[in-house]
């Protein structure tokens, strides 16, 4: 009933945008690893990325993969700001603390947003939007394709920075037992304001790099966040290889769902907001949690 | 608090329309005041009292809204409606409730969430009986403005009695402890899903009941008003401003919440700034005084 290049066709699709979805989410696997909050301002930091890319592109000609670039060195600064200015305040209280002050900078980043580009729809035009690279006979569009290989590349340094320097061995430390890691000597405050800062810059250039695939608004990343959540949630919450597990996994229901009989184009985030309740109400520990408990039952 | 003194607010607010019945717009202000005052004080039960703080009431306040605009639309009387509507809002409580209070703390925000937006995804593509995206337009409401503006005052007094007979009840005291620590109130014996799922029924049957009496006042109804994310976000923000887990903070929260924001609409330059001072304060309130503008309130009373 459906031709192998159609499924082929769908295979590239979900591998794509798994790239993309993880590369969004790592940001917050790491923030949650470190300090074990949900932070909320995940989509503000895209959406103000988003824009920040827009500027540098209608000033200076830049190209918005240069401007994600810029923009994330700028949302490492400005997340380790926040950390310092506020985050620090709530790390020890209850975890609603923490997630009511990130939705409040959500929501002032989003105004802001307003305020200054108005509520339209913006978009990036460069010469290579509608460019296509043949890949095993089908058409891959190379705007999806530099998000997926930015995505790999992200995934390599941060395994190697959190594997081989001492400044990654410590935010590990801390994520894994932080009083540990105070008594070892790491100095746990020092690494959550550089991991926060790292977590906003990695969400500021995911937001970056959205701009060559969609138009965005300042309400631009609240489904993206909610599927970053399903992500990390069925990632196992902090781990990376995690991340990019739960990505194939939302990217590869959401492309075959439109083999489903009767399915509407419009019911796609219905799939990953489901997936996000029942991830966390049944897989509490993630994928691998449930791998795990298979081979120990066996 | 003494009884006499919400009783005397009560019959001073009910005098309003009497004493100036030509100012319309001003019953329209309190009528969708005192709706907002209903969910706020509602939403507290569980957000404030049993401390699960949900981003996902637009999902009861949203079909609750359908039932009445759906039952209308057949030829109901819409205010015969209205007890269905807060059933069919318990009925989604109790559906939402039972896989996510397994949930703890800021997961269960996380799940509401979710939850939320795949109710408004729901109702837009359930076009046959929604109207999708294009909503449904109802018969022109019948009551007068100060109809609507005393039902809304007795809908909030009932919403703030209720609240005040939880919190003084042994369901109050359960929910209290669960907040506090839910490992050791259930080491006591406290059954504590079951205190939550009561909670929860009883905050979304008010917000049901508000919700039906919104369409009736609005005669108009579209999946991304009633389902809409903001709507859940108001609630959390007019109980947590006001002061989470009391009696009366979620009724202050409403009554600067609902007027300044439609003072805030009602500017065209001011519009974008509209969320920006509430998510300010709630930045300036976490950070600063978790009790809320009412904590506030009673700290600089107590000075």
């Amino acid at each position: 009933m459906y031709e192998p290049s159609a499924i082929a066709g769908l295979v590239v699709t979900a591998v794509l945008t798994a790239g993309l979805y993880a590369l969004m989410s790592y940001g917050l696997a790491l923030v949650y690893g470190v300090m074990k909050i949900i932070n909320l301002a995940h989509a503000g930091t895209m959406m103000l990325s988003a824009f920040v890319v827009l500027e540098l592109n209608h000033r200076f000609h830049l190209d918005p993969i240069l401007g994600a670039a810029v923009s994330a060195a700028l949302f490492l600064g400005i997340g380790m700001l926040l950390y310092v200015l506020a985050v620090r305040r709530v790390i020890g209280a209850p975890p609603i603390a923490s997630l009511l002050l990130l939705f409040g900078v959500w929501l002032c980043a989003q105004n802001a947003a307003y305020f200054f580009w108005g509520s339209e729809d913006q978009s990036i035009v460069t010469a290579y939007t509608l460019a296509t690279i043949p890949l095993g006979g089908v058409p891959v569009p190379v705007v999806r394709l530099i998000p997926f290989l930015a995505s790999l590349v992200a995934l390599g340094v941060l395994s190697w920075f959190l594997r081989s320097t001492d400044l990654g061995k410590a935010i590990r430390a801390v994520s894994q037992n932080s009083t540990a890691a105070r008594l070892a000597g790491i100095r746990a405050e020092r690494v959550g304001t550089i991991a926060f800062g790292i977590g906003s810059s990695l969400s500021a250039f995911a937001g970056g790099l959205l701009t060559l695939l969609f138009s965005f608004n300042p309400d631009f990343g609240h489904t993206l966040q909610l599927k970053s959540f399903a992500i990390i949630v069925l990632g196992g919450l902090e781990s990376f290889p995690g991340v990019a597990l739960g990505a194939v996994v939302l990217a590869a229901i959401e492309s075959f769902s439109i083999l489903i009989p009767g399915w509407r184009g419009s019911l796609v985030n219905l799939l990953a907001f489901s997936l996000l309740v029942a991830a966390l109400v049944l897989l509490p520990g993630g994928i691998a949690s449930l791998l795990e408990r298979r081979g120990k039952t066996e | 608090m003494r009884l006499w003194a919400p009783i005397a607010l009560v019959i001073v607010l009910a005098l309003f329309p009497v004493v100036f019945p030509a100012e319309l717009n001003y019953l329209g202000l309190g009528f969708l005041t005192f709706i907002f005052v209903t969910l706020a004080v509602s939403w507290n039960m569980v957000g404030g009292y049993a401390g699960q703080v949900s981003f996902g009431y637009a999902a009861f306040f949203g079909t609750a809204a359908y039932v009445t605009a759906i039952l209308w639309r057949n030829g109901w009387d819409p205010i015969l409606t209205l007890p269905f509507a807060g059933l069919a809002a318990v009925a989604v409580a109790l559906l939402v409730g039972l896989p996510c209070f397994r949930l703890l703390g800021p997961y269960f925000s996380i799940a509401t969430i979710g939850i939320g937006e795949t109710s408004r995804i729901l109702a837009l593509n359930l076009d046959q009986l929604t109207g999708g995206a294009s909503g449904l337009n109802l018969p022109l409401s019948v009551p007068s403005k100060p109809w609507f503006y005393w039902s809304g005052l007795a809908l909030a007094g009932v919403a703030v009695g209720v609240s005040a007979w939880l919190r003084a009840s042994r369901i109050g005291l359960g929910l209290f402890a669960l907040r506090m620590d839910q490992d050791a109130a259930e080491s006591v014996g406290l059954n504590s899903t079951l205190y939550k799922h009561i909670a929860h029924c009883v905050s979304a049957f008010l917000v049901g009941v508000a919700a039906g009496l919104y369409v009736v006042y609005l005669s108009y109804i579209h999946p991304d008003t009633v389902f809409s994310f903001t709507l859940s976000i108001s609630m959390v923000l007019m109980g947590v401003i006001g002061g989470v887990g009391t009696l009366w903070g979620p009724v202050l929260g409403a009554t600067i919440y609902l007027p300044l924001q439609q003072l805030l609409l009602a500017q065209p330059n001011l519009v974008a700034v509209n969320q920006l001072i509430f998510g300010g304060l709630l930045i300036a309130i976490v950070l600063f005084e978790p009790g809320g503008l009412l904590g506030l309130l009673r700290r600089l009373a107590h000075r």
